[in-house]
């Protein structure tokens, strides 16, 4: 459940942070017809090109066509070559990894409705090479997936792309710019019936320039220091597979075997529906010995059982049907599987712990600013007091998770360098409240005002899984005269009342991508709190509330991730700055000043994150120098693992012979900081 | 003669019912032993409370178990929140004796507290020592108090249920009964529609969306399960009243010029009294089960609120610390076994049988 929430608030924040830009302009459009062959070949054979054709005269200002001679002269071509790759190149090939999914994916698309589950990592995010790959342990370093190499244009607003003349589809037929024009038009194309990506690429692109078979450029309205790796690293679909593409190519494409660039393909007879799916290792795969795809995605077959519930899959995996585990709760760590499991006695299964580097879900105490009583600064100060977070991370999480410090935690030297969340401390909790007019300790141990106002709020949660959480919280924050009123809704229920800022304060978290800097617009942005809280000239002109101009705002906005209310006009100037700044430095001055902002207004109680992945390996899995990448989500993430076959044997004969390995916990901490 | 049959004072007739059911010995024993739970219960905080019973501080007497929270600092502690009365006696205990002493109750825990302050949230099992005679839940809670407090609050729960549907239900069957014709095959009717609307899911709905507060909760949590249960009742009532409603003694009533609801709740009613008792324990049966089954789910009482269900949801997810689960477990039965035993006892002792002979 949980997961399938990160993801609906992923793509909840990721949609909010498309920023509607002018929309590029240029003045060479070149009528279809001189379009390079590639785009041209096909025109008018089938439904999917009649329209695509269409299409591209219907848009000449964004499909633009040229000759490799208008290619800017002077680019500086990158390519990665001096960034270190990250697998082991002594990786063997072959055996079968068997894994575990906790639902089976309702389709083998990967876009449309219902492709957005957790199986399309296997499909497409994880497998499937994209042009400009982000380097999974340098920040803000990318690699080349398709591309012969890249350039960006001395306006900072262009990407020039050359493709890799050897990337193959998997059915033979080469990648090359009609690709490129045709996946445009599909993610653009209303027929796709997904409005997220259709918004995202006609947002986010402005314009696509092909200039031969295989170079190709994109314009983007704003310029930013990471630009190619935001706009660069997308997948593109193979035109040739898509030619009955129409208006119900949902229907028909539901479990179709498509042409793929990356390692595994997924073969229909390798799909048993409900039960099963195995991915298949190409033999002859184009990029098998490229940099950055040696040593990876190593085992030839790749099986995928359904394993509904968490626990048969633990149980699964210690009988030896599943390769991997993680075992994340502490439940499974030090109950299920502790050291003492007869099998990780005898070394045959090797625990890990992996520190890893990435944007973790950010859980805490989203507190509702718009409330009466928790208007008050003061209030919010003594609730960070009276939130005992210290507790849960020591003794429930058993001192596996940590306090978060700020909300950039996760983004490296990116985060403010001295804030830290404020401790638990029922005294200094008591003066703040004292500071507000709580002052009189009832019957209860509830502190009240003047006015007998009760200092009672309403928790609420989307979902159970915070359940002992929120109790251990409530306990706690008796100590201070606080009351938590304890509200588990179920995960739809909850995250809806928290979009409409019916909650006084929720224990949630967003997940978050990784990205080179953290994002503060959904969260903290005064016009995603209230619709009427900015006049109609638009953002730039923030006029401040209460005043004469605009009254008081009223109008709340929903469904935005505003979940504090924050409504500041000084925070607002900077985060429009900030979304503004083009380089690292004012990016990193910027987040500096708004973190502050955000710490003194105490609108969110920073809540707890685990620094690291851990679990259990069967002794035959084997993992490259250091275990794996500094930016791993999951275990499988980067394909870096691969079986050892004769080993593999070996273990099973040692299962019933009884045989010993030597077994030890397996600490990876290279990336863990202090 | 009109004051043969008053309300609460028992006829010779059910005198005699009464004797019957305490000569059935496992009917009546389980009645005493029910009997005392419940007794128990109602006195829970004086058994099994984290609060001292008495305290002797600096020349004065606190009775601390009902009324107002007292603080650390009246004790002489540095904290403005309730005292700790276990780390209190443990600090008298280190001064010189007499001056300063307290008495806590037999099981020192109240349901909602972390005991081991400062140490892991795990289960942990039964000890004598520490007086967790039943162990620990996972976040280091007490489970006999969680228990106790939790029958207590299956027994409001099954006290208010009982009272609203037997009010509804009798009433409502009873003017079927005693109406007949078109009212009563309407109300029929009615009764089996509504009978067809799938109770969980109405449950989960309003679960989803009524704001958090046990003491709202537990009211419109009774208020779903009544709407949902009422029904049963009626058809007994129905054909109890159409029985009684021939009798001459009604027609009597009618004639002296007794209006409608004088003759059914004065008249009919206490001749139909015996169907009523009869099912009650058997009724608190399936109101316990029913809160327990919510609970479980999580539609149920707002945490931290000690109940079974919850309790048994926490065994089933933590198998290997089995003392939750066979607690709450052995709990459910033992009281659903007694409360059946109890039910069979009375509609044996109520049982017209006993005095006809059928030919």
């Amino acid at each position: 459940m949980s997961s399938s929430l990160s993801l609906r608030l992923a793509s909840a924040l990721t949609g909010l942070v498309l920023l509607v830009a002018g929309c590029g302009q240029s003045d060479s459009s070149a009528p279809p017809a001189q379009k390079t062959g590639a785009t041209a070949a096909n025109a008018g054979s089938s439904v999917m090109e009649a329209d695509l054709a269409k299409t591209l005269q219907a848009e000449p200002n964004f499909y633009v066509f040229k000759t490799a001679a208008d290619l800017p002269p002077g680019l500086n071509w990158e390519n990665g070559a001096n960034l270190p790759e990250f697998a082991d190149l002594k990786a063997k090939k072959g055996g079968t990894f068997h894994y575990e999914i906790s639902d089976f994916p309702r389709t083998l698309r990967t876009v449309g409705p219902d492709a957005n589950g957790s199986f399309r990592g296997y499909l497409l995010d994880n497998v499937e090479p994209a042009f400009i790959v982000p380097h999974p342990t340098i920040a803000g370093a990318a690699f080349p997936g398709l591309l012969r190499d890249w350039a960006v244009g001395a306006d900072g607003k262009t990407i020039f792309y050359r493709i890799d003349p050897q990337a193959r589809w998997s059915d033979g037929k080469p990648l090359t710019t009609a690709d490129v024009v045709f996946t445009f038009y599909f993610m653009r194309s209303p027929l796709l019936n997904e409005p997220w990506y259709n918004d995202y690429y006609k947002k986010n692109y402005t314009q696509l320039i092909v200039y031969d078979n295989l170079t190709f450029a994109t314009l983007h309205p704003e310029r930013k220091p990471d630009l190619p790796v935001r706009v660069g690293n997308f997948v593109p679909y193979p035109r040739h597979a898509f030619q009955d593409f129409a208006a119900d190519w949902i229907e028909k494409f539901q479990w179709r075997e498509l042409p793929k660039l990356g390692a595994y393909q997924t073969f229909a007879k390798d799909i048993d529906k409900g039960r099963s799916i195995t991915l298949t290792r190409l033999k002859d795969w184009w990029a098998a010995d490229k940099r950055f795809f040696r040593g990876r995605f190593n085992p030839d077959r790749y099986h995928l059982e359904v394993i509904r519930d968490p626990d048969k899959a633990v149980e699964a995996f210690a009988r030896g049907d599943l390769d991997i585990m993680p075992l994340g709760l502490p439940k499974y760590w030090y109950e299920t599987i502790p050291e003492t499991h007869p099998e990780v006695a005898a070394g045959r299964i090797l625990r890990f712990k992996f520190y890893n580097q990435t944007p973790r879900p950010d859980w805490g105490l989203w507190i509702n600013r718009s409330k009466p009583i928790l208007e008050n600064r003061d209030v919010r100060v003594g609730v960070q007091y009276a939130t005992n977070v210290a507790l849960v991370c020591s003794q429930f999480f058993r001192g596996d998770a940590e306090q978060m410090q700020t909300r950039s935690d996760g983004y490296g030297w990116r985060m403010h360098p001295t804030i830290t969340a404020r401790p638990f401390d029922p005294k200094l909790a008591r003066e703040h409240f004292a500071k507000a007019g709580f002052t009189t300790q009832g019957a209860d141990g509830v502190l009240t005002n003047a006015a007998g106002q009760r200092l009672s709020f309403t928790i609420t949660s989307a979902g159970q899984a915070q359940r002992d959480v929120m109790q251990i919280l409530k306990e706690e924050a008796l100590k201070s005269g606080l009351e938590y009123k304890l509200e588990i809704l179920d995960a739809t229920t909850g995250w809806k009342k928290m979009q409409e800022k019916n909650h006084d304060i929720a224990l949630a978290a967003l997940n978050r991508s990784v990205e080179l800097y953290p994002r503060y617009w959904e969260m903290y942005h005064g016009s995603n709190a209230y619709a009427d809280l900015y006049t109609q000239s638009g953002k730039d002109t923030p006029q401040a509330t209460g005043s004469d101009a605009n009254p008081k705002p009223r109008q709340v906005k929903p469904n935005t991730n505003n979940m504090t209310m924050t409504a500041l006009p000084e925070l607002d100037r900077l985060i429009e700055a900030y979304d503004k700044a083009e380089s690292i430095e004012d990016i990193k001055r910027l987040a500096a000043q708004i973190e502050q902002i955000i710490h003194d207004d105490a609108g969110w109680v920073p809540g707890w994150q685990r620094p690291f992945l851990r679990g259990g390996y069967w002794r035959y899995v084997k993992w490259p120098q250091g275990f794996n990448v500094a930016q791993a989500r999951d275990l499988e993430e980067f394909f870096v693992h691969w079986i050892d076959v004769d080993e593999k044997k070996e273990i099973e004969a040692a299962r019933k012979s009884g045989r010993t390995y030597p077994n030890a916990l397996q600490v990876f901490d290279q990336f863990k900081r202090n | 003669m009109t004051r043969r049959f008053p309300f609460f004072r028992f006829n010779p007739q059910t005198q005699k019912k009464l004797q019957r059911f305490r000569s059935i010995r496992r009917g009546y024993v389980s009645f005493l032993i029910l009997a005392t739970g419940v007794v128990l219960s109602i006195a829970g905080e004086l058994l099994v409370n984290s609060r001292a019973l008495v305290v002797r501080y600096d020349g004065h007497w606190y009775f601390p178990t009902y009324g107002r929270i007292h603080t650390g600092k009246e004790f002489g502690l540095d904290y403005a929140y309730e005292v700790n009365y276990r780390d209190l006696r443990a600090r008298f205990a280190q001064e010189p004796a007499g001056r300063n002493w307290l008495l806590l109750p037999p099981v020192p825990y109240n349901p909602i507290e972390n005991c081991y302050a400062g140490e892991t949230f795990r289960p942990r099992p039964p000890e004598w020592g520490t007086k967790h005679f039943l162990g620990t839940d996972q976040i280091n809670r007490d489970i006999l108090a969680r228990l106790v407090y939790g029958f207590r609050n299956a027994l409001v729960f099954a006290t208010a249920f009982i009272l609203l549907t037997y009010l509804v239900g009798i009433t409502i069957g009873c003017l079927m009964g005693y109406f007949g014709g078109w009212f009563d095959l309407l109300v029929q009717r009615l009764i089996e529609i509504w009978s067809n609307i799938p109770f969980l899911f109405v449950v989960i709905i309003v679960a989803s969306i009524v704001p958090p507060g046990i003491g709202m909760n537990l009211g419109v949590l009774l208020f779903i399960v009544v709407l949902f249960s009422w029904t049963g009742m009626t058809y007994y009532m129905r054909s109890a009243t159409y029985r009684e409603k021939a009798r001459d003694y009604v027609h009597a009533a009618q004639v002296l010029g007794a209006g409608t609801t004088r003759i059914i709740f004065k008249h009919i009613l206490p001749n139909v009294l015996s169907t009523i008792v009869t099912f009650i324990p058997f009724t608190i049966a399936s109101s316990i089960s029913a809160l327990t089954a919510l609970d479980f789910l999580g539609f149920g009482l707002p945490p931290p609120t000690p109940s079974w269900g919850e309790l048994l949801r926490q065994g089933t997810s933590n198998l290997q610390s089995p003392w939750i689960v066979a607690s709450a477990f052995s709990a459910l039965v033992l009281v659903l076994v007694l409360v059946t035993f109890i039910g069979e006892a009375i509609r044996e002792a109520f049982d017209p049988k006993k005095f006809t002979t059928y030919q």
